[in-house]
């Protein structure tokens, strides 16, 4: 099946529409849609003829003018003979700032244009503000994934959809969407799918109204309304042409008259520039008082006002008095579900509005226990989540990525990701799969080792401009059988070479009641257990970053194992050697370069990788700091108590020894050093000694004598008190 | 007002990485901030001394934080590795009284100071993006650093706790400090692994791979330069980036600078190394 194609056009003035395209038309490729992008001064109108989708980005220029690039097609869109687009899907997200009079009006001419000419609306249109990215991403999401749907025939996203799950109808359109699912009694559907939006507009002169309006906005949530406030000052009336729920609150002022705020709103509402309002729901709260003759007079003029321009009233207006709080929040329990109840298409399901009120108050959802106890049902708001996944396919050894982009609650696993993924994008998805806490199912999402189950996808990654993006990978240091799924075998292998298994100790036994047993104290016990107390040692294994560039390196995993054997009480002396032996061998301790990358994997238990540090001390000690590890530790440190800065010079030396020094004369490495200040810029002789001395002082090559530090006979007092031996 | 801070140069910075402290200096005239000199302070024993001797690395930078305590002042660094290792024994300190007590005492009797730990650690780049703000840095660009630039952070630093509001796997603010200087940031895997510093001595093969693979992940993701958070790693790669290409067979030739090299240049401060910079970039590779 060929992939749907989709034209996605834009008018743009200052490049933000553009943008807006580019990004939609990476989208869509990742939805397996075939977009194709134009400026509109790249079309003719008869272009349009024959398209099937099409997502229109347009911002505003001047008094509502179109933008440059758009005039010409505008033009020819008005002229004699307009193409018809029957069977054509459309979607248009209009770019404008609120502070001009004709906010978003290009966008609202296309908007009308492609319906007049047959066009099917997909979702309603988006009119953005100055700060557009938020709502034109959640648009851009949302049109993709009805478009990819309606073409795919079952394997695209639905955006406010709890997961990502299959749609059923490859030509349904929006609003017929919405029916269906409101038809069905889908409560959930209902109230978490399409355009959610409340405008609550406040006329204010004491600030009474205003804060109102945020209490309610604040409580529409609940009813999975989006609450948007609005003060009246400066607020486009025509703009809630295209919307479907508006709630006002207007106290009223002196003789009956609006606020000072209101009062600009109020005069374009009633005159002839004001747009109809067919398929706006409203409801109305006055603030007054009953002292005044024209009680609550302002209210109950927008009231008459909406009802003349066609809109509908969901709910009878309330006229408050001077104590507003307690009739105010009795009203809203009624309007929020009324307003709730009117779905994306404006549609008012009378017959859910019950439902609503139970759900929200919580005697419809969670689970109740026997002691009458309520169990809350845990939600959290859908978010934008970017799914880029591994892919290996050993039969043509092809590696790459795939990328999803979907609607996804924050608290939803990244294990539950993954099996929707498998089970509606791409069966061929492989993953190890299990229990929530199965430490085979390890990998890395954005760098961190984490059990798949046990992590909830907003806890794994930042959230930025309101999106997630997880990159998953397989666990690095392992072999790859197929996308995400490795081969634990390299590490069981290295753990079999460790001999891991118990050789114990003969010991004297404890006579208790239950017979005669060996014994062991507490808190030795609770030690060598807290020390291999990882969830997953694949995880464990993975997390050192040395392990996946060093031949051979047993990996913490092992270690960490067997330094716990090594301190058990019961482990048999001569064990106990062959555990020395291993740890200190060139494979144990000491060929992990550093042990910050283990330490910082909220995975890895903190005695877990205080344990591997005992080990390095125990190794470095019992080799009497000797060899190349030992020796680097050993004047590195004594370098700091010699001066209390560190002596690269002299590290490097006694280190590395002749032979090594050689050898990185002829690598290069002393050139580079030397020859530092031609990449730096720097001095050629950093002081006298670059010239007794050379090449100590020269270029970046250190100095080979430091002065001491302040007070340096502190340093040495601190090193005596605690190590005598450097 | 200039923000004052004890400053910390790091362990090389008076060594084999003079270009630090060289730039540290004028870059923080720029961003109006104030570095006091630690008198009397030691390395941090960059994980190092931890190796031999846990409590005496915890003790000796104990000390440091004593004596920028008496300062009054907080502790800021220019090294990834300083940051983190500070921060490290700071919490270890914090969170363990009978510790902390004990190193007091060692302290008290070594050296007649104390500590409380009502202090905190900041990497300079962390002072930019959460106490001085990318808009203000953003207005003193006098030469956009206008490369492709890989941001390495290394792993020290990335802890939790030691990176200030920034995420510890997938951090942003390098990323966000290289664009509010007029680079473009180039996202690479990489950028928070460790390149094996502490074993580059004892475990010198494991560690060239380790920086090859590093920086070629960098330039394969078309980063024209790498700007380090630390210190130590900005070395590493700096220095061994030649062997790492034969020891590897990948391709390492990329100039790595220092974070401060870097803000240094876009601030107007030696103008002649970031042209030398330009040359490097656009004719010599490395």
């Amino acid at each position: 099946m060929s992939a749907p194609t989709l034209l996605i056009l834009f008018g743009s003035e200052s490049g933000n529409s553009e943008d807006l395209a580019s990004i939609a038309e990476k989208q869509a490729k990742s939805l397996g849609l075939s977009p194709s992008v134009k400026g509109m001064e790249e079309m003719e109108i008869g272009d349009l003829d024959g398209a099937k989708n099409v997502l229109i980005f347009c911002s505003t220029w001047g008094e509502g003018e179109m933008p440059d690039n758009a005039v010409d097609l505008w033009e020819a869109a008005n002229g004699d003979s307009p193409p018809s687009l029957s069977g054509c899907n459309f979607a248009v997200c209009a770019l404008g700032d609120t502070s001009y009079e004709f906010f978003c009006q290009s966008g609202k001419d296309w908007d009308g244009w492609f319906e007049k000419q047959g066009a099917t609306r997909l979702l309603e249109r988006v009119d953005c503000d100055v700060e557009y990215d938020d709502p034109a991403a959640e648009f851009t999401t949302n049109a993709l994934t009805l478009i990819a749907s309606a073409g795919a025939g079952g394997k695209a996203l639905s955006p406010a959809e709890t997961s990502v799950e299959s749609e059923e109808s490859s030509e349904e359109t929006g609003s017929e969407k919405a029916q269906d699912e409101t038809a069905s009694g889908d409560l959930e559907g209902l109230i978490s799918s399409g355009d959610r939006s409340l405008v609550i507009l406040f006329g204010s002169q004491s600030g009474n109204s205003e804060e109102l309006a945020a209490k309610i906005s604040k409580d529409a949530k609940s009813y999975g309304l989006v609450g948007e406030v609005h003060d009246m000052d400066g607020f486009d009336f025509n703009s809630l042409s295209g919307k479907k729920r508006v709630m006002i609150i207007c106290s009223t002022w002196g003789e009956g008259e609006m606020p000072d705020n209101a009062e600009d709103l109020w005069q374009f509402a009633i005159s002839d520039s004001a747009s109809r309002l067919e398929g706006t729901h409203f409801a109305i709260c006055a603030l007054g008082d009953t002292s005044y003759e024209f009680f609550c007079q302002s209210g109950k003029d927008w009231d008459g006002r909406f009802e003349g321009l066609g809109a509908t009233r969901i709910i009878v207006r309330l006229d408050c008095d001077v104590d507003y709080d307690a009739p105010a929040a009795e009203w809203t329990l009624e309007a929020l579900p009324a307003l709730a109840a009117v779905d994306s298409t404006g549609q008012f399901h009378e017959e859910m509005v019950d439902s609503i009120k139970m759900y929200v108050s919580g005697s419809s959802a969670g689970a109740e226990g026997d002691d009458g106890f309520s169990l809350p049902k845990i939600r959290s708001e859908p978010v934008q989540v970017g799914v880029t996944v591994f892919r290996y396919d050993p039969e043509t050894s092809s590696t790459g990525t795939d990328t999803w982009i979907c609607s996804l609650h924050g608290h939803m696993s990244v294990l539950e990701v993954l099996r929707t993924l498998k089970s509606s994008q791409d069966g061929s998805l492989t993953f190890r799969d299990g229990s929530a806490d199965d430490s085979n199912t390890a990998i890395s999402v954005n760098g961190r080792l984490i059990l798949p189950g046990l992590s909830r996808i907003d806890s794994v990654a930042p959230m930025r401009e309101g999106a997630i993006s997880l990159r998953i990978e397989p666990l690095p240091g392992f072999e790859v059988i197929r996308d995400l799924a490795i081969d634990p075998w390299s590490l069981e292998r290295k753990r079999e070479s460790s001999d891991p298994w118990m050789v114990a100790a003969t010991r004297e036994g404890a006579h208790t009641p239950q017979g005669t047993m060996g014994t062991m104290d507490p808190a030795v016990a609770a030690r060598i257990h807290s020390m291999r107390d990882f969830g997953s040692q694949n995880i464990l294994h993975s997390s050192s970053d040395a392990v996946p560039h060093a031949n051979g390196y047993l990996g913490p995993a092992v270690i960490a194992s067997s330094w716990s054997r090594r301190n058990d009480p019961r482990t048999s002396p001569s064990k106990g050697e062959e555990i020395d032996r291993l740890l200190s061998s060139p494979n144990g301790i000491k060929a992990e370069t550093d042990l910050a990358p283990i330490k910082r994997q909220s995975s890895v238990p903190s005695a877990v990788s205080e344990a591997l540090l005992e080990v390095k001390n125990s190794v470095l000690t019992g080799d009497g700091f000797n060899g190349k590890h030992g020796k680097h530790v050993w004047w590195y440190t004594w370098t700091v108590k010699s001066s209390g800065m560190v002596n690269d010079t002299v590290i490097y030396r006694q280190a590395l020894g002749p032979f090594a020094l050689l050898g990185n004369l002829f690598s290069g490495v002393t050139a580079r050093m030397v020859f530092g200040f031609t990449r730096t810029g720097g001095n050629v002789f950093n002081g006298m000694l670059g010239m007794v001395a050379p090449p100590a002082g020269i270029g970046k090559m250190p100095k080979q004598f430091n002065s001491s530090v302040d007070n340096h006979h502190e340093v040495v007092a601190i090193f005596n008190e605690m190590d005598g031996r450097f | 007002m200039a923000m004052k801070y004890a400053y910390h140069p790091g362990n090389i910075a008076h060594s084999s990485a003079t270009e630090v402290s060289q730039t540290m200096e004028p870059t923080a005239r720029s961003l109006g901030i104030e570095l006091l000199p630690m008198n009397g302070a030691t390395s941090c024993g960059a994980g190092i001394i931890r190796q031999a001797n846990d409590l005496l690395q915890v003790t000796l930078n104990a000390r440091n934080f004593a004596i920028a305590e008496s300062m009054g002042m907080d502790i800021i660094t220019p090294c990834a590795a300083t940051a983190g290792n500070l921060n490290e024994d700071l919490a270890r300190l914090n969170d363990d009284p009978l510790l902390l007590a004990k190193t007091n005492e060692v302290l008290q009797r070594t050296s007649g100071l104390t500590m409380s730990g009502k202090l905190s650690i900041h990497h300079l780049l962390h002072v930019i993006v959460d106490e001085i703000g990318l808009d203000k840095v953003s207005e003193k660009v006098r030469n956009p650093i206008d490369f492709p630039i890989a941001g390495f952070y290394g792993p020290n630093m990335q802890q939790e706790g030691a990176c200030g509001e920034d995420d510890v796997f997938d951090p942003q603010y390098l990323e966000l400090l290289i664009k509010a200087l007029g680079g473009e940031p180039v996202m690479w895997e990489s950028r928070t692994q460790s390149v094996g510093v502490p074993g580059l001595f004892s475990e010198e093969a494991t560690v060239l791979r380790q920086i090859a693979s590093t920086i070629n992940d960098a330039k394969s993701e078309g980063a024209a330069m790498i700007v380090s958070a630390c210190t130590l790693s900005h070395t590493a790669l700096d220095i061994y980036q030649g062997k790492a290409s034969r020891t590897t067979g990948l391709s390492t030739n990329i100039p790595v600078i220092h974070l401060t090299e870097m803000l240094a240049f876009a601030f107007g401060h030696y103008n002649n190394r970031l042209a030398q910079l330009r040359t490097r970039i656009a004719v010599i590779g490395d």
